[in-house]
């Protein structure tokens, strides 16, 4: 077991007692991944951190069902995916009722090449949309990456060479240069 | 494959797309906004006044956050609702009692019973949910069952005849999910009836309890402790019903079921998220031949609520029709495909 799994098995323990720092302290560790993990999902960041807190919510009432508290990173990390994605519906069952037709809500229209891009990204599938977000977020190392994925480094190393495949792939077609694809 | 140059081109390209500033995380603000979560680690998860209701709250919430076990449970309960809940199923069987007591239920137009309903796990007697419920029966409009926790309403099932349509209401999340009622499903309601109850004290071998009085009101008791022809009301991989015994108390005046029993060991099955439940119910009969408000059995969706429909868990045009005849594949796509998503997600369960 690595460092960081003993430390959240503690830490989970610890919260379990009452220990409300540490429940704090889990809380700030995996904060930054789950709202880049929301965000993935949401496309607005303000939404993703009110999924990441609701997620963090959820996760502390059902902190006793935790069976493995060394893979707390990789259930709440679960647990935020379904938050965000219910978020999502709910989202667009709004604009439904509201009769108002489904917007991208990530502002891409900056440019040509973000909104080619934004479409690039918007296209991959779920999970290797996550690792693109986890990766270029806040720069997070594969380690952190594969915690919160609750996956090996050599899984995370391997969809971010895909994503970033078909990213350039998608580049390249829509004409981008410089897009680094053979 | 992609060019060295070309990587790093396209990784400067996407940090600048993608990056934010590292989201701040402030606890205090967090305990603030979420009051209940906080007190719970406070109490070191022992607060009394959180222990049964909370519990019973994850173990919904932890349900209706997965498909699978959210379609699951809505199918049982549906499934649960239905039972003991109609009792204006036919009539087919003669007998001494029993006859009559059928006879009389055809003759009432309108039911209220009262009772509770406890599922439990049998792996961890500890995780049970235990609600209060009406049940509200009128042979014109339909059935209601309302499942309370506490004063909480935590279901709503409706069964419209007229419009041959079901909604489960579900408060807590502000859900509802609303499909039509086939014949099909109309033949399991009726199976399901205590119409249909006593129609197997009819066909099998009961034993009478002999005469009891419950609150001033004197009864008979009949017992059926095997349940077996249950047993194939669903398909085993969907609803299991390995056990089962139920108790009708029948008053002697009114020769209605006055008290309603019945005990059933539900095996691991797709409807029970692969847990075995026991599940134990009474109901008591409070009123008869009431008027009863067209209201109670509206399936229109309630103001503030979302619908959710069973197209959205289940990937064909089907719905609880097919429970009997095209449940199979229904129940293998689903779980099949929450499988297959969570593998290439490289999801593993804590």
């Amino acid at each position: 077991m690595r460092m960081a799994d003993v430390e959240d098995q503690i830490l989970v323990r610890q919260a379990l007692r009452g220990g409300l720092e540490s429940f704090g302290e889990l809380c700030r560790r995996y904060y930054p991944s789950l709202v880049a993990v929301a965000d993935s999902i949401l496309l607005d960041h303000h939404l993703a951190e009110d999924a990441a807190q609701e997620a963090l919510a959820a996760a502390c009432r059902g902190l006793n069902t935790l069976k493995r508290p060394e893979s707390f990173g990789a259930w709440v990390g679960s647990i935020c995916r379904n938050v965000a994605r219910d978020m999502l519906r709910q989202l667009a069952r709004q604009q439904e009722a509201a009769d108002a037709p489904v917007k991208d809500v990530r502002d891409c229209a900056e440019d040509d090449q973000n909104s080619i891009l934004a479409e690039a990204v918007q296209e991959l599938p779920q999970h290797l949309k996550e690792v693109i977000f986890l990766r270029f977020y806040n720069e997070m190392s594969y380690e952190q990456m594969a915690k919160v994925l609750g996956a090996t480094q050599q899984t995370i190393d391997g969809r971010l060479r895909r994503a970033k495949k078909k990213i350039a792939v998608h580049l390249k077609r829509k004409g981008l240069r410089n897009s680094g694809v053979l | 494959m992609m060019r060295n140059d070309g990587g790093q081109w396209l990784e400067r390209l996407l940090a600048r797309h993608i990056h934010h500033e590292p989201a701040k995380f402030d606890f205090q603000r967090w305990s603030e906004k979420h009051p209940e979560e906080s007190q719970l680690l406070e109490s070191g998860f022992k607060d009394s006044s959180q222990s049964q209701e909370t519990r019973t709250y994850c173990v919904l919430r932890c349900i209706m956050e997965s498909k699978v076990t959210r379609y699951s449970a809505a199918v049982v309960a549906l499934a649960m609702g239905l039972v003991l809940m109609n009792p204006f199923g036919a009539s087919r069987h003669g007998g001494v009692l029993l006859a009559d007591v059928q006879k009389r239920i055809a003759e009432t137009d309108t039911m209220v019973l009262r009772g509770q309903k406890i599922f439990s796990c049998v792996a961890d007697p500890n995780i049970s949910f235990k609600f209060d419920v009406v049940k509200y029966m009128s042979r014109a409009y339909g059935h209601t069952e309302e499942g309370y926790l506490g004063d909480k309403p935590v279901y709503r099932i409706t069964f419209n005849l007229q419009r041959k349509q079901t909604i489960i209401v579900l408060p807590i999340w502000k859900k509802c999910l609303i499909f039509p009622c086939t014949d099909e499903q109309t033949r399991i309601v009726e199976r399901l009836s205590p119409t249909g109850l006593i129609d197997l004290f009819l066909q099998f071998d009961y034993k009478e309890l002999g005469a009891d009085n419950i609150d001033g009101i004197e009864v008979e008791g009949f017992e059926l402790e095997n349940l077996k022809p249950m047993e194939n009301i669903l398909p085993k991989f969907l609803f299991d019903i390995q056990q089962g015994k139920a108790t009708v108390w029948v008053g002697v005046k009114e020769l209605l079921p006055i008290r309603i029993e019945g005990d059933m060991l539900i095996g691991k099955s797709l409807m029970t998220a692969f847990t075995e439940l026991r599940l134990h119910e009474f109901c008591i009969l409070e009123k008869y031949n009431i008027q009863l408000d067209e209201k109670i059995f509206n399936t229109d969706i309630p103001e503030g609520y979302t619908e959710t429909k069973l197209t959205d868990f289940i990937p064909l045009k089907a719905g609880l029709a097919g429970l009997g005849a095209g449940a199979v594949p229904i129940g293998l796509v689903v779980w099949c495909k929450k499988h297959k998503k969570r593998d290439s997600a490289g999801i593993s369960t804590p």
